[in-house]
């Protein structure tokens, strides 16, 4: 008796899954990947896209790379053509931010309607193995006494890993326009320099450094994330006294002018994107961490990263106040 | 002396010359606002000045060689051969602009430019033009899953 | 001695069948992709990886390896045979090739470059398999000044481009430089020469303006003089095939070539454009024909082709060894091993030797199959000439439109794209070439960015370009290069005065 309930409860509650994915696998969808095939953006617009098709979630769903200026292209073209229609997505994050204030784009994200943050990569900070700094504390004094001696590897001017770094400065009580960053297109370039020990620090994404941290031609001296990694015996910078937080994030965000349903209705598919097998498999694949986080808390965590990297983008001289 | 005044100068040799320093005037405009400076090391700026200071030599350069020599005189060209590609080529830009799509595009550039090269045939042209323009739609966005600019036409594949 | 065996056993690998297929099929991939200009290697293996991810990790990368070769096979292709260079790397090879192309030589043009890269690809293999570890310690000590100095150097012998007329060359080069200025200046982020166009952020693409100053300036130059002065292109004149003065005049190119291309693409910051105009411009000066430069000598298809293919095995140098991804095409050929949970770097080689010693040897393998897919493809692709002129060249037109497309579909690229062109038509009838405006696009910001970087280390030091042997010794090269020729001229003089 209760069995039966229970089976027709089940069979109940699979036709309703059935028919409300089934409604959504009539939608077809868009995502607009703001950079080249290949990078961050891409092939987490790809992943998605991966696994909404094979959990029938949508129909179909179309990636369209839109490239140009650190992602503002991509956006520009996003807010004009995605208002008000729901099958529309774009991929984003912390450089789109930064590029914003940096190009003086005409169109920023307080256009758009926020879905979800899915990933956070944490930065790492690693000298090279034959350095004489073996600390945070001593990479903060040192920048502390000559900030121009101390040279920083990092990823494009304005970028996460520049961000960092002025945050790093700014915590060890030293002047973050007085840094001496270094941009390097492209993590391969930086990882160079710092294998040559031609420069004092670098940073970049942990996953691209981990296999010299692990061979010991880097040393780690600490992540950027809240937490330390599961599988790296990192320090963060928080425990070792320098309250600096920078994530590398990537979320995804709906066109302007959506309806309050169409957003709860994008809101949830992304939801069961993200809790999904399939993209768990994918997190482990890539190596990225999860960092799932929806609704309003998202809505206000985008307005204060904006306030956040526009002062610092301010501290470093890189954007006019 | 004598020679300099007697010969006229070389037209399209001033024109090059003028249109350097026009060049060389935008680059340096552009260096001069340029509100940031570098900390440490050599500024955004000081490339672009070089750059316009080169451009600037080389426009006088053009100048004296105008007084003197000329740039070597073309043979003649056809101006409606030209006339038919660049209408192509607008075509294409105005598809991709107003969201005509790719394959009409084609087509259309396609069956111009054979007609600047002396083909009277526009109709079969055009055909031929359509034919590759489906061709490459299908192979982009079926094999490769990239998006060409899509119009109407594309809609129907 | 253990590097032997370890090859050995990566053949066991790399010669099961369905290792094979996938080299095949990467292979096939690649050369279809890098014939297809704006669609690289790079964005090919993009595509691929969601695809690839449940196959079995070694067969994957065995298949991104080949497309990565094969692309660069694919990419002369293009150049030879209608002016349009699908990457920068081919730009040097089109000088040439296309000329060869156009006087009936495309067979012997393409061959030397198929078997120019099998050479080179062979031997830069080999320089993968046995020097790797000691190259790459030289390669992360080479420090911003040394590319500078490269860089410089590369510049000097540009010269070798410009034609009879030092000034129009110069004003060439000069606007390439201009161009190379505009988007957002690496080191501090900001625009310049943007004008407030947000297309113009990113720089101006390569590949666009050698497409519209090669193909799309020829297309409108020959049409308009087609009904005055026809041109004459003959698809096949003497043999299909490389005689043996083709032979002759091919072989030293092909491995100084690879000399070039290896290290330098060995070299994280190297790039393929650098050893193919090195190569070109030596080739020029070894060659006992230098009055066919410029009208189709094979030497300079030869040389530039085995030095791109050797560069694309070098770069694989510090991709394997220390992780570092130093082309586009690397970079996600890296995401490819992540995706697997590899990591490439010192502990790949004594984690995974299967796998790294099986990649190497299909490396090998991918190159003896491109060259056997290649050369009888010579023969048809030169048949591709024979169409009528008017479908010739508005196929080419359709071509160049789409590369450009498929790379970046935005109103803004594809009107580059046509003022290019007509800038392209300009300068020839005006007798400007063309080559050194692409070389001042391509050199120009690398130039800037690493002696701004070297100036930032050295906190403003000029004296690093001295104290360091290796830009020292690369500068003092480059003052040679520019004033031998004064040199010799002034002795010449000096000679005749006393007799």
């Amino acid at each position: 008796m209760s069995h039966l309930t229970k089976t027709i409860r089940g069979v109940a509650f699979a036709a309703m899954t059935l028919v409300a994915s089934s409604a959504f696998a009539q939608q077809e969808l868009k995502i607009i990947a703001p950079a080249g095939p290949g990078g961050g953006w891409d092939s987490a617009a790809r992943s998605i896209q991966q696994v909404l098709t094979q959990t029938g979630l949508a129909k179909s769903v179309q990636v369209v790379n839109v490239t140009g200026a650190g992602g503002t292209v991509g956006l520009a073209q996003f807010v004009n053509q995605a208002k008000g229609d729901p099958s529309q997505l774009m991929v984003n994050g912390i450089t789109m931010v930064g590029a914003i204030l940096t190009n003086k784009s005409p169109v920023t994200l307080d256009q758009v309607t926020p879905i979800a943050r899915l990933t956070g990569d944490p930065l790492v900070i690693v000298v090279p193995a034959n350095s004489p700094i073996k600390s945070v504390k001593e990479l903060a004094d040192a920048v502390k006494a000559d900030p121009a001696k101390v040279t920083w590897a990092g990823g494009s001017a304005g970028g996460a890993d520049h961000i960092l770094a002025a945050l790093f400065a700014k915590a060890a009580g030293s002047d973050p326009s007085k840094v001496n960053y270094i941009a390097f297109s492209g993590g391969g370039e930086a990882l160079a320099a710092m294998l040559g020990g031609r420069v004092t620090a670098g940073i970049s994404g942990y996953g691209e450094f981990e296999s010299q941290i692990k061979a010991g031609k880097l040393r780690a001296l600490a992540i950027s994330s809240g937490k330390r990694l599961a599988n790296a015996d990192v320090p963060t910078l928080k425990e070792q006294g320098l309250d600096v937080e920078v994530v590398n994030w990537r979320a995804i965000v709906a066109g302007p002018d959506i309806t309050a349903e169409q957003k709860k209705s994008l809101t949830e598919t992304v939801e069961k994107v993200v809790k999904s097998k399939e993209w768990a498999e994918i997190l482990k694949q890539r190596g990225w961490e999860d960092f799932y986080l929806a609704g309003e808390p998202f809505s206000a965590f985008l307005k204060e990263e904006q306030v956040r990297v526009g002062d610092v983008l301010k501290s470093v001289g890189l954007v006019k106040s | 002396m004598s020679l300099l005044a007697k010969r006229r100068a070389d037209k399209r040799a001033l024109v090059v010359g003028l249109t350097l320093f026009v060049f060389a005037a935008l680059v340096w405009r552009d260096a001069a606002a340029q509100t940031l400076s570098a900390t440490y090391g050599i500024g955004p700026a000081a490339m672009p000045y070089v750059v316009a200071g080169a451009l600037a030599a080389l426009g006088l350069g053009h100048i004296v060689v105008a007084f003197r020599d000329g740039l070597p005189v073309p043979e003649h060209a056809d101006g409606i051969a030209i006339g038919w590609i660049a209408f192509g080529l607008v075509a294409l830009l105005l598809c991709i602009a107003f969201g005509a799509g790719f394959i009409l595009a084609t087509t259309i550039l396609f069956a111009v430019t054979s007609r600047a090269f002396g083909r009277r045939a526009l109709l079969v042209d055009a055909t031929i033009g359509f034919g590759l323009g489906v061709a490459i739609h299908l192979l982009f966005s079926k094999l490769l899953t990239l998006s060409l600019p899509a119009g109407p036409l594309e809609h129907l594949f | 001695m253990d590097s032997f065996v370890s090859l050995g056993q990566g053949f066991l690998v790399a010669l099961e069948p369905s290792k094979l297929l996938f080299a095949a099929v990467g292979v096939l991939l690649g050369t279809a992709v890098g014939v297809l200009p704006g669609i690289g290697p790079a964005l090919t293996v993009a595509l691929l990886l969601p695809v690839t991810f449940k196959l079995d990790p070694t067969g994957s990368l065995i298949m991104f390896a080949g497309i990565y070769y094969g692309g660069m096979y694919g990419g002369s292709t293009t150049a030879i045979l209608i002016n349009a260079p699908g990457e920068s790397a081919s730009v040097a090879t089109a000088i040439e090739g296309n000329k060869m192309a156009k006087a009936g030589r495309g067979g012997p043009a393409l061959a030397t470059s198929a078997i120019g890269s099998f050479v080179a690809g062979t031997i830069a293999t080999i320089g993968l398999a046995f020097l790797a570890p000691w190259l790459v310690e030289l390669a992360v000590n080479f420090g911003p000044w040394d590319y500078f100095a490269l860089m410089v150097l590369a510049f000097v012998t540009v010269s070798a481009t410009f034609g009879d007329s030092p000034l129009r060359g110069l004003t060439s080069l000069t606007i390439g430089l201009m161009l190379g200025l505009v988007g957002i200046d690496k080191l501090t982020g900001q625009a310049r020469m943007a004008f407030g166009v947000p297309e113009f952020f990113d720089g101006i693409e390569v590949t666009t303006l050698a497409v519209g100053l090669f193909a799309v300036g020829e297309a409108l130059y020959v049409a308009s003089r087609f009904k005055s002065n026809p041109e004459e292109i003959v698809p096949i004149k003497g043999s299909l095939w490389m005689t043996r003065e083709d032979w002759r005049r091919s072989w030293k190119p092909w491995l100084r070539g690879a000399a070039f291309g290896f290290p330098i693409g060995a070299l994280p910051a190297g790039g393929a454009e650098v050893p193919t105009f090195l190569s070109y411009v030596t080739e020029k000066k070894l060659s006992k024909h230098p009055e066919e430069f410029g009208h189709g000598a094979i030497e300079g298809v030869a040389g530039p082709e085995a030095a791109n293919n050797a560069s694309a095995a070098g770069t694989l140098v510090p991709l394997l060894t220390l992780g570092l991804p130093t082309s586009a095409t690397a970079a996600i050929m890296l995401a490819g091993f992540q995706q697997y949970g590899l990591n490439p770097g010192p502990l790949l080689f004594t984690e995974n030797p299967a796998l790294v010693w099986g990649l190497v040897a299909s490396l090998f393998i991918a190159n003896a199959m491109l060259l056997v897919l290649n050369l009888p493809l010579v023969g048809l692709w030169v048949r591709l000439l024979a169409i009528p002129q008017p479908w010739l060249y508005a196929g080419i037109l359709v071509f160049a439109a789409m590369g450009t497309v498929a790379a970046k579909p935005s109103v803004v690229e594809v009107g580059m794209l046509f003022v290019f062109g007509f800038l392209g038509l300009l300068m020839r009838r005006w007798d400007y070439p063309v080559a050194p405006m692409v070389v001042g696009l391509i050199l120009g910001p690398m130039a800037e960015a690493q002696l701004r970087r070297a100036m930032q280390m050295t906190l403003g030091d000029p004296m690093v370009f001295l104290e360091n042997p290796g830009s020292a010794t690369l500068l003092s090269l480059s003052a040679m290069a520019l004033l031998a020729p004064f040199v010799m001229k002034g002795l010449s003089r000096f000679r005749a005065a006393e007799d």
